[in-house]
């Protein structure tokens, strides 16, 4: 079957009972997605698909022929971060990383759904990611910070 | 056995006996001296690279999802295994059948016990016969693929002749209860006393005694990245190099070594990005002996991952603890007395982390008298958790000193300033850095604690210098008449506060190397570890300083026990205060060296040179060569420097200490607490990076949040069975859960501690965030809160019987 990640095409043969998590890491070695629980309960495995965050965990591979799957590896060009990715690394939004990828991937979810969030709309978006090592307060302001900035370059134009 | 500080003087003295602090326990070890240490940074020194808050150094690839972690290594060919695991807590394996798994498809091998040779781990042999609790490893099993595996593993058929179970303290210690361990079901350490003084006479001298009994729940870890293996032979099998996720490569080695019989430098092991450990990381597990003997019988490489509900049943806890504690204190405030018994619900294994060992140190009181007893239980082992002990331990004391203000009609922030001890009692000597009362002050400003006059700004609205604990908030429940919506509806408010006090002096060995490149960046070797915690970040800064380089020209080289110099495990808040001494003493020496070897460029004395930026000038500032321009010159001649760790001083006691405060609003009609804001004050020395630092305390605190209001490991008492075994049902903080939160540590330095001033960070914030909560919510409610987690149904329930 055919996939769109990162906006290139993919063939790959995959089982019926596959997750997109597993087509990912163990088939296309994109090794960025991590795996915390595989069984949707952490958000370490989160990709966007058709813009909206999913565990990839508990996305079946072969649901998703047609669809626009994005993944952290897509994030960044090969010498610049992404907005939400240098955010993430100025606020020390990041511990032992093994979180980021998938909270990168809500944050930049969010902030295409929403320029300017709320606190509130922040803290509820981003908390289907946990983060054991407890970054959140970083990741909220780092979340803030883009938005901010956004809108702010908004305003000059 | 002493050791007094030894200094460079000592010259023909190379090796001396000293006393090294690991998480409360000591052990005494001969230790080199370094040759020569450099004097300390002293409060003036100045320090360009050190003390900034300068973005973490693997950040980038962290948030690129370039990182990689244990379960990120391929290596060719490699295979999966998984672990077989027991479904009930005791028994005996009558028969293992893994020929149907054998035929599965992709599946390559098997091992039970008798394809192993005996490997202990925690006090119990892996794949033992014996079952001693749900989720033991029984059995392994390796596949092409890791679904393969998986899948493989769930159709090898155990027969287990079921025994009797114990699973709580109490059924362990009752008469006739079915051993967990041959020797018996309590530790044979116990009961466990430590006495100073005499609580008799102390009680006799107070006007006041309080009791409570408290509890703190079985809590697990959860790492967001599960433990986790790669192995790999080389040769004709006889040098292993391991990929581990682990606080400590060279005890991973040590054990690994041990448990093959094998040579210790034929094992390799080697830990890049490690996603959190927490405590549960420091040996060698299952996993790793699973994964190194697969690939030593299938000649390929095979990586063993956790899944995540044997990550939850089977990799460390942090045990249950019961402590009844009475408090005797004279009107004034003064403590006369501290008696506490604490009962630790082990599991199948693990080592005694004292919940009482706080109630020797926090306060300052002549007669303490603690008894621990710690009992096997038919349930995972015990680890070490993010200050084992101290946390259970500080619950009890900071509840019970809350009770005590609230019996003596003390403020509690005063009662805890009026029994500042001011020094160590236990070793009778002082604290290098005596600075609690600083935290409780300066916390108790930023917080605005009634009485202290808070910074404009910081002042909640909602606060009033009358809702101090035993006054204000508690009148609005009607004793009786249950709750009445008073002022701000059903909704309490509360504050409380809670102290810390923690070892992580650090100490030695520890060992770094640095070696100057030719373009004039140095690279750092050390054989230590950062788990998230920044060590990598903290070291470039503290080698930067010393070399005089820039910070973006060092790049540091952790973990690998073949290539990097040995550095212990990273536990006990002890890395940066052991290895940072040992990278800035190799920093100091590739300086000097480069200064001599610029010396001879520019035709002048090293001593009027020198370093900064990467760049060397006269002291006039007249001439300059860059780090490159001298390095370029000398070709392929190399300049290295070596460092070491030195005992720590035997005349002062090494703590840190800090001081919470929480404010909290209780739905008094379905008992949720949420916690509206935490300032955390925090004494660790010299702060190397304060961003870092931030996120330490941060980090501490939302896991005390989690054991304050959500954490608990349940297990059905009738079956032995873990209940909540996954992320879900078992509730980590989510972004939801966060308050505010004002965390800073004091401007200061420590320099008698070590030449570098720094003391440890990663454990003391957890400490008291769950005693402050607590305290905040008995605040709001009047209502005796003594038992952890408060959810609803314990904060309902405490409610009722205090106004029942
Ligand atoms: S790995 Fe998918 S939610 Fe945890
Ligand atoms: S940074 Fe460690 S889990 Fe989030």
């Amino acid at each position: 079957m055919l996939l769109t990640i990162n906006g290139r095409p993919h063939d790959v043969h995959v089982e019926p009972f596959e997750s997109l998590a597993s087509t990912l890491r163990e088939r296309l070695q994109m090794l960025g997605t991590k795996v915390g629980c595989d069984r949707g309960e952490c958000g370490t495995c989160t990709v966007l698909l058709d813009d909206v965050p999913v565990y990839s965990c508990l996305v079946l591979t072969r649901s998703c022929e047609g669809r626009r799957i994005r993944t952290i590896e897509g994030v960044a060009t090969a010498n610049e971060l992404h907005p939400v990715q240098r955010a993430f690394v100025t606020h020390d939004a990041v511990q032992c990383g093994y979180c980021t990828p998938g909270q990168v991937m809500s944050a930049i979810a969010l902030l295409e759904q929403h320029a300017l969030p709320s606190d509130d709309e922040i803290r509820r978006s981003m908390s289907g990611n946990l983060c054991r090592c407890g970054c959140y307060p970083k990741i909220h302001a780092a979340v803030k910070s883009v938005a901010a900035a956004a809108v702010e370059a908004n305003d000059d134009r | 056995m002493t050791a007094e500080a030894p200094r460079e003087s000592d010259g023909h003295r190379r090796f001396v006996t000293t006393v090294v602090e690991v998480e409360g326990r000591e052990e005494t070890k001969v230790v080199e001296l370094p040759v020569s240490e450099p004097e300390p940074w002293g409060e003036d020194a100045r320090l360009t690279v050190v003390g900034r808050p300068i973005p973490r150094v693997d950040a980038a690839e962290k948030v690129t999802g370039r990182a990689r972690y244990t379960a990120d290594i391929v290596r060719p060919r490699m295979l999966h295994a998984a672990i077989v695991r027991a479904t009930i807590p005791a028994g005996t394996i009558s028969e293992i059948d893994v020929t149907g798994a054998m035929a599965a498809p992709g599946v390559v091998d098997a091992i039970t016990l008798e394809d192993i040779p005996r490997i202990r781990i925690d006090g119990n042999t892996l794949f033992d016969r014996t079952v001693k609790y749900v989720g033991q490893p029984v059995a392994a099993v390796c596949a092409e693929t890791w679904q393969a595996a998986l899948a493989a593993a769930e159709i090898v058929r155990v027969t287990i002749e079921r025994a009797a179970h114990v699973a709580t303290f109490a059924d362990a210690i009752a008469a006739d209860a079915p051993l967990v361990r041959r020797s018996g079901n309590v530790s044979r350490s116990s009961p466990s006393i430590m006495e100073r003084g005499n609580v008799e006479r102390g009680l006799s001298e107070a006007d006041v005694i309080v009791r409570g009994a408290y509890r703190t729940p079985p809590a697990l870890h959860t790492a967001m990245e599960p433990h986790g293996a790669v192995a790999e032979w080389e040769g004709v099998g006889d040098r292993l190099t391991l990929w581990e996720s682990t606080q400590g490569v060279f005890r991973v080695r040590d054990e690994v070594a041990t448990g093959l019989g094998l040579s210790r430098s034929r094992v390799r092991v080697i830990k890049e990005h490690m996603g959190g450990g927490f405590g549960a990381k420091n040996s060698a597990g299952a996993h790793t002996f699973i994964a190194a003997i697969l690939a030593r019988r299938t000649g390929r490489a095979v990586r063993c991952v956790v899944d995540r509900y044997g990550e939850q049943v089977d990799t460390g806890h942090r045990p249950e603890s019961r402590i009844h504690l009475t408090l005797g204190a004279r009107r004034d405030g003064t403590l006369t007395a501290i008696v506490a018994d604490s009962q630790v619900t082990m599991g199948v294994g693990g080592w005694e982390a004292s919940p009482t060992a706080i109630m020797h140190e926090l306060y300052g009181c002549e007669n303490v008298k603690t008894t621990d007893v710690y009992a096997w239980v038919h349930s995972q082992a015990m680890d070490s958790f993010r200050a084992p002990g101290h946390v259970e331990g500080a619950f009890a004391l900071e509840r019970g000193m809350d009770t005590l203000a609230r019996a003596l009609s003390i403020d509690p922030l005063r009662l805890r300033l009026s029994n500042v001890p001011g020094r160590d009692q236990e070793k009778g000597r002082p604290y290098s850095s005596d600075r609690l009362r600083e935290c409780l002050v300066e916390g108790a400003r930023r917080f605005g604690w009634p009485g202290w006059e808070a910074p404009a700004g910081l002042q909640d609205s909602e606060m009033r210098a009358g809702d101090a604990v035993g006054d204000g908030m508690v009148r609005e429940v009607v004793a009786g008449g249950g709750i009445v919506e008073a002022g701000g509806g059903r909704r309490l408010r509360g504050i409380g506060m809670a102290a810390q006090v923690w070892g992580a002096g650090g100490g030695p060995p520890a060992y770094a190397t640095i070696k100057l490149n030719s373009d004039g960046t140095a690279d750092v070797l050390s054989g230590t570890q950062d788990l998230g915690t920044g060590t990598r970040t903290v070291l470039a800064q503290i080698a930067a300083e010393s070399l005089g380089s820039r910070f973006e020209d060092v790049r540091v080289v952790l973990g690998d026990t073949e290539r990097t110099p040995y550095a212990g495990n990273s536990w006990g808040s002890m890395t940066i205060a052991s290895v940072g001494p040992a990278v800035r003493m190799a920093g100091e020496e590739v300086r000097r060296r480069l200064c001599e070897a610029a010396a001879e460029m520019l035709e002048c004395r090293p001593g009027d040179l020198s370093a900064r930026g990467s760049v060397i000038s006269t002291r006039d500032g007249t001439r300059h060569l860059t780090f490159a321009d001298v390095t370029g010159k000398l070709g392929n001649v190399m300049i290295m420097g070596h460092g070491s760790r030195g005992p720590n001083r035997r005349d002062v006691g090494l703590v840190t200490a800090g001081a919470q405060f929480a404010e909290v609003e209780v739905d008094a009609e379905t008992g949720q607490v949420r916690v509206i804001r935490i300032v955390a004050v925090h004494d660790a020395g010299r702060i190397i990076n304060p961003l870092l630092a931030q996120s330490q305390l941060e980090g501490g605190i939302i896991q005390g949040l989690g054991l304050a209001l959500f954490e608990e490991r349940i297990i059905d008492r009738a079956t032995g069975v873990p209940l909540n075994p996954g992320m879900h049902d078992y509730k980590v903080p989510t972004s939801k859960d966060v308050p505010m939160i004002d965390a800073t540590c004091l401007p200061v330095t420590d320099p008698q501690a070590n030449h570098i001033g720094a003391r440890g960070l990663a454990e003391p914030p957890i400490i008291p965030t769950a005693p402050a909560i607590a305290n905040a919510v008995a605040n709001a409610t009047g209502a005796a809160v003594d038992e952890l987690p408060l959810t609803p149904r314990r904060v309902l329930h405490a409610i009722r019987s205090t106004y029942a």
